[in-house]
């Protein structure tokens, strides 16, 4: 049965446009069209004849009828030589990699629950220091607001509603992409996804923030307690490693079809 | 299934029997894309090294402090000229022109969908770059003299308003750029079009080379981009010439105003330019790697995800202008997402990369320096993308040395992968690999060496732009070591000229596929005929080479 697709004529089927020197010429008289502004008015003049004298070449190449050239082909020459490969016998087993992965929503999950277990040890630090859970909450919304870097403990110790907001917003950003990061990363220690989790990731993520916190959150640098913020990254990377590593792998999928991906189920092919 | 297209024998020979004036006539009233393409990537290709001497130029004067081998003048010029012109003279024109040449041959197509119009936006480029390089002869500037435009790639208001420059250098730039965008414009429509309408049959846009997809991306970003700066040029030209105050804050105008317009067009302007480098290296990587691309529909979604978050973070250039804080949040968080979908790009060509048999070819090798490259431009892009760090380093020496590792060792390492890879192809001849290999690895060192150290030198203090600096500031060995690179970029970018030269001439037939790879351009002739294909293909599959040369194995049921 005939398709639209058959139904198509491929523009330049039968024939290609023939050159010409319309569009050049076009050109060229748009620039000097402006470029009379800066130079001289006679330039812009000589500008508005080439366009004009252009776009009548223009003109008369498409209409009434669009100037083509035959297509000489040369007829039947095979281009593609295949590169000498033995034959196979049977559809061949692909090596598709990775073989299994953590499912993203491993990491998801794992990045909000180290982000919990991370805002606890935060928000035990701003009790236990400085008598106010809200302190270390108003200091991460400081990555957006330059301005908090001058204000005092008491202003930043206080409850406000925007900047909850903002913290909240950030930290679930950066703790669910730590948590994805972390599901890219723990197959590649498999044997041991805990020290990862616990030792090095808290490791590289503290040494990273002591060197850029200056610049990044001088609200933050000027009240931080190194102790407690490593202790803080050690309880995010052992919540979120242990969940992720909890949860069984998936094969990936890179064998099937979109459609089998997405789950869709197919009919049979002119059932 | 897919169908062999067919084409006629080489024709170089006949060609080159032609007498000269002949040829040239040719290639000047050609509507042929693949002659445009060429002619695209050529003329980019002399500007690359005009605007490489300007930053020659421009790195010999801050090799010490205290330096007077240009004067103040000239130096503003220079850093004028040199984003100016690697921007819109070499980044844009031959990444269109490289669209050009292989979206067609990669489509199955005959010829862009608008053929005239084609040759018209290349023309238009062309005579729009001369204009602004015209303005060093014909250019007045403040004390009469010949003077290029001096106001800075973006050409900030107020510094443009007739008080502070003089003469009509700047007009000049406004003109130059303005006539080059309508090419631009025009060439965008044309990829949007052709890349919807020309397909042949059998490749659904899933099934289209991830090239294209990016093209499409691309072509639809320059007509919603270049439109609003156009018009923000047009305002200029009327505040400098016919007494009208958009821009003068003193008779009622927004200076901030400028800014805006500019950098609606100027963010979505780096996705321009990094797109189509996006494409080349998604056809590189698969094919030196031996392996599918991983995680097709994720790219293309991310692509498209590009797209539209790329029009959201204009304001993230303005941070230092004072927004606001809801204003700043909201571009700090738009720039931090855009990193998302660009993320998935660089996993994705790590899990091409990833157990498969990889060919270190120097397309390969370009390829892998840009994705190293361009981590490392994105991730200070993510630093800067933090309020409080951008304030700190804002028109520092930092964000220099963040665009360049962007858009040097992203869009233009890139393109010279695309150059190696697609150069036997276009010409019929291969590229001799060592010289290629010698030319990325100086460029490589030659690259890290200038553009690292401006990081630090950046986060020490010092501002960009600025004519020279003083001694005991702790600058000197950072600037020192960036002016040292500069001969090994300079060395690898020769090398690269000379190899194109020489091969054209010398090099080894290529043959039809050298790279035994997948997509259709590889199915014709090398060089292609001006019809691409003699019968129009037919695929079945994202690699319709593939599925040929495996007919027992083809790609369609695994997509």
């Amino acid at each position: 049965m005939a398709t639209p697709d058959d139904a198509r004529e491929t523009p330049y089927a039968r024939a290609i446009p023939r050159p010409t020197a319309g569009p050049l010429v076009a050109a060229f008289g748009v620039a000097m069209l402006f470029a009379g502004i800066v130079t001289n008015v006679g330039a812009s003049v000589v500008g508005a004849v080439a366009l004009v004298f252009g776009g009548v070449i223009w003109f008369r190449e498409v209409m009434p009828d669009e100037a083509v050239e035959p297509i000489e082909a040369t007829g039947g020459q095979t281009v593609v030589t295949p590169p000498p490969l033995p034959a196979r016998d049977a559809p061949s087993r692909r090596l598709l990699l990775p073989v299994e992965i953590h499912p993203y929503r491993a990491g998801l999950v794992g990045g909000l629950a180290g982000g919990a277990a991370m805002a606890v040890v935060a928000a035990a630090w701003g009790l236990v220091e400085h008598g106010s859970v809200w302190l270390p909450i108003n200091l991460l919304a400081g990555a957006v607001n330059p301005g908090m870097a001058a204000m005092g403990e008491p202003e930043l110790a206080a409850f406000d509603g925007g900047w909850i907001a903002i913290a909240v917003g950030i930290h679930a950003a950066l703790s669910i992409m730590t948590g994805l990061l972390f599901t890219v990363a723990l197959p590649m220690m498999p044997r041991r996804p805990m020290l990862f989790g616990v030792v090095v990731a808290p490791v590289i993520l503290s040494s990273l923030s002591w060197s850029t916190m200056g610049i990044v959150n001088p609200a933050m640098e000027e009240f931080i307690s190194w102790p407690w913020f490593v202790g803080s990254q050690i309880a995010f990377g052992a919540v979120c490693g242990a969940v992720i590593s909890r949860v069984e792998k998936v094969p990936t999928m890179a064998a099937l079809s979109t459609s089998e991906r997405l789950g869709i189920e197919q009919s049979e092919v002119g059932s | 299934m897919t169908t062999l297209p067919t084409t006629p024998a080489e024709t170089v020979a006949d060609r080159r029997a032609e007498p000269l004036s002949a040829r040239l006539h040719l290639w000047a009233i050609t509507v042929d894309h693949k002659r445009l393409g060429i002619m695209y990537v050529l003329s980019g290709l002399v500007f690359f090294l005009v605007g490489g001497l300007e930053a020659s130029a421009m790195r010999a004067q801050l090799a010490r402090p205290g330096n007077d081998l240009v004067s103040p003048e000239v130096f503003n010029q220079l850093f004028t000229m040199h984003g100016t012109t690697m921007v819109f003279l070499v980044g844009m024109p031959v990444l269109l022109g490289m669209g050009n040449y292989l979206i067609p041959l990669m489509i199955g197509a005959r010829d862009m969908a608008f053929p005239r119009l084609n040759a018209f936006g290349f023309w238009l480029f062309l005579f729009g770059g001369l204009l602004l390089y015209y303005s060093y002869i014909g250019a007045q500037g403040l004390y009469g003299t010949s003077a290029a435009p001096d106001v800075g790639w973006f050409a900030y208001a107020p510094l443009t308003d007739r008080t502070f420059s003089r003469g009509n250098s700047t007009d000049y730039w406004i003109l130059g750029i303005m006539v080059s965008g309508f090419g631009s414009i025009a060439t965008g429509a044309n990829l949007v079009a052709t890349i919807l309408c020309m397909r042949c049959r059998g490749m659904t846009l899933m099934r289209m080379p991830l090239m294209a997809w990016m093209m499409l991306v691309v072509g639809v970003l320059v007509l919603t981009a270049l439109g609003p700066l156009t018009a923000a040029q047009v305002m200029l030209l009327f505040d400098r010439n016919l007494g009208a105050h958009f821009f003068d804050p003193q008779e009622g105008g927004s200076a901030i105003l400028w800014q805006h317009f500019f950098w609606f067009f100027g963010h979505p302007e780096v996705y321009i330019l990094i797109l189509p480098a996006f494409g080349f290296v998604s056809e590189i990587v698969p094919t030196f790697s031996r392996k599918v691309i991983f995680g097709y529909p994720l790219m293309v979604a991310a692509t498209v995800g590009i797209g539209f978050i790329s029009l959201s973070v204009w304001a993230h250039h303005m941070f230092a202008v004072g927004l606001g804080p809801v204003l700043d949040a909201f571009f700090s968080a738009m720039t931090f997402m855009i990193a998302v979908p660009t993320g998935i790009k660089i996993f994705n060509w790590i899990g091409t990369m990833w157990g498969g048999r990889i060919r270190f070819a120097s397309p390969m090798l370009f390829a892998t320096g840009f994705v190293a490259m361009f981590v490392i431009g994105g991730l200070t892009g993510i630093m800067l993308a933090m309020v409080p760090f951008d304030w700190q380093v804002s028109d520092s020496y930092f964000v220099v040395g963040h665009f360049h590792y962007v858009l040097f060792g992203g869009t233009i390492f890139a393109i010279f992968g695309a150059l190696h890879y697609w150069y036997p192809k276009a010409v019929g001849r291969m590229l001799n690999e060592t010289i290629a290999k010698w030319s990325f690895w100086l460029l490589f060192a030659g690259f890290n060496l200038t553009f690292f150290p401006m990081h630090i030198s950046g986060l020490l203090g010092m501002p960009r732009r600025i004519y020279t600096f003083q001694p005991d500031r702790g600058l000197e060995l950072w600037n020192l070591l960036s002016t040292a690179g500069v001969p090994l970029q300079a060395a690898g970018v020769l090398l690269i000229v000379w190899n194109l030269l020489r091969s054209h001439r010398k090099g080894a037939i290529a043959g039809n596929d050298p790279w035994d790879a997948w997509t259709l351009e590889w199915a014709t002739t090398s060089p292609p005929p001006e019809h691409n294909f003699d019968e129009p293909p037919t695929v079945g599959s994202r690699r319709p080479l593939w599925d040929l040369k495996h007919p027992e194995d083809p790609d369609g049921r695994y997509e």
